[in-house]
């Protein structure tokens, strides 16, 4: 994010205060003093948080603050894996189904009978959502009478 | 140390057969070390001043002994002040837990030290039992309940002291593994697999114990009890077996570098269910192997590798025996 900074003491602290209070971990900061605008100065920050909802707090606690925010971009990380549902499975459903914005990038089919197919699934899924996404899986496995072989280690 | 074995099954005669053969071990611990009696589910033999060890290797029924009390219980013997020790290995009942859990009270009660791979007293009465054994300052190990020949218990108590175990998987169950091996590597289907593992002496007749996930979790709640300090019931372990497992399946998960494994799982929650393990994975491993990984905070991660049926756990048992004898030797010498 890069926020426009008042050209005056104390100003970047006042603006990491929501930051760390939110678990942000600074992971690079740029503070442009030599390029004041109309007595602002623009600090750049990446700042890697815990969840979605603390970026999301961090920006409102700023903005409630009175600091100008000229950009910011979130980028989650996110982690492939590999599921195999076994059974009667209406794949339709499980392609529709979006959890916590897991995305299934990858499907192979094998059916040997209509009643006992063996479905691979690659899914994308935030890193910070695996156990949610495993559990997700897990309930429409169950609904569909369908074995889920989830990964060692989501 | 006068040692009464409480059961004469397959793995009753085999431990019979390594006394025989450690003999001189044991006695260099406790030169005093003998086995008074044997009981099986009909009866007993018994001798304060030591049973013919090369005599009671070479039968296959108690009977044949000589001097064989048909229709005596166990519970005499344990009784009756004739014992030191009780090495318990009747048969696992995760119903009731029965003949052991009788057999492991009266023992414990009697501060009789008892070593013993029988799950069933121990899924249904681990606190209860610890208690019985601490307050009456004796001994109840264990460790060839779990894993077979894997010393996992022995591992966590003696090395991982100051470690905090944050999640331990494994596969703990040699005849599931068995199964989803010959799947994975000549990819025939769960029913060939499993009937050859029938054939072969691996899988029981009924095989729902095993390939229902039921040992596994048995297993589990052990583990659990034991090593991360819960007090945890079998209905708590969430529980799905392979007989699922389509040949497709693996198929589908072996061209994708991964083998379909049965895993038991302590974490957050207690699971039992079938995962794709990665074919690089340390707890990769085949046959009938069983292996449990361990995470903690400062070892980070440990993975034993073993036998987890069979004859093989003897060496548990007897390791066992042998802590059991060395702490008595010990506090011998202490004068306590």
């Amino acid at each position: 994010m890069t926020l426009a900074l008042a050209d005056k003491p104390g100003q970047l602290l006042r603006a990491l205060e929501p930051i760390a209070k939110n678990g942000g971990n600074i992971i690079s900061i740029i503070h442009e003093r030599d390029k004041p605008v109309e007595g602002y100065v623009p600090v750049s920050l990446v700042v890697d948080f815990p969840s979605h909802q603390s970026f999301r707090n961090t920006i409102n606690e700023l903005k409630s603050l009175g600091i100008m925010i000229m950009r910011s971009e979130e980028i989650v990380e996110k982690v492939r894996l590999t599921f195999i549902l076994i059974g009667g499975v209406d794949l339709r459903k499980i392609i529709e189904s979006r959890v916590k914005g897991a995305e299934i990038i990858g499907l192979e089919a094998s059916t040997p009978r209509l009643d006992e197919v063996s479905v691979k699934l690659e899914v994308e899924a935030p890193a910070g959502n695996l156990d949610e996404v495993v559990d997700h899986l897990k309930r429409l496995a169950k609904e569909q009478n369908a074995t889920l072989i989830s990964p060692i280690y989501p | 140390m006068r040692a009464l074995l409480v059961g004469f099954g397959f793995l009753g005669k085999e431990l019979i057969k390594a006394l025989r053969n450690k003999m001189d071990l044991l006695r260099s611990v406790d030169n005093g070390f003998r086995v008074v009696g044997v009981a099986d589910s009909k009866g007993y033999i018994y001798s304060g001043d030591g049973l013919n060890i090369e005599k009671l290797s070479s039968i296959t029924r108690l009977s044949e002994y000589g001097g064989y009390k048909l229709g005596g219980i166990a519970a005499e013997l344990i009784d009756g002040d004739l014992c030191d020790v009780m090495i318990e290995v009747t048969p696992t009942n995760i119903r009731d837990g029965e003949p052991g859990l009788t057999h492991i009270r009266l023992a414990l009660s009697k501060g009789i030290h008892v070593v013993t791979p029988n799950k069933g007293p121990l899924v249904l009465a681990f606190r209860e039992l610890m208690s019985l054994a601490e307050r009456n300052g004796c001994d109840l190990l264990y460790e060839g309940a779990v894993a077979g020949a894997i010393p996992i218990f022995s591992l966590v108590r003696e090395c991982l002291q100051g470690d905090k175990i944050v999640r331990l998987s494994g596969i703990l169950n040699g005849t599931t593994n068995y199964i989803l091996s010959r799947m994975f590597f000549e990819e025939i289907s769960f029913e060939i697999a499993l009937k050859e593992a029938q054939e072969k002496g691996i899988a029981e007749r009924d095989p729902s114990y095993d390939v229902d996930g039921i040992d596994t979790a048995c297993k589990i709640v052990i583990l659990a009890n034991a090593l991360m300090g819960r007090d945890v019931k079998i209905n708590d372990v969430e529980r799905v077996g392979i007989r699922g497992i389509t040949q497709e399946a693996i198929i589908l998960a072996k061209k994708s570098n991964y083998a379909i494994k049965l895993i038991g799982t302590i974490d957050k929650r207690l699971e039992v269910s079938p995962k794709l393990v990665p074919i690089n994975h340390p707890l990769c491993v085949h046959g009938t192997l069983n292996a449990i990984h361990l995470e903690t905070d400062l070892a980070k991660e440990i993975t034993l590798v073993g036998y987890g049926a069979g004859k093989e756990t003897v060496s548990a048992i007897l390791n066992d025996l042998i802590t059991v004898l060395k702490k008595r030797s010990r506090r011998k010498a202490l004068g306590k």
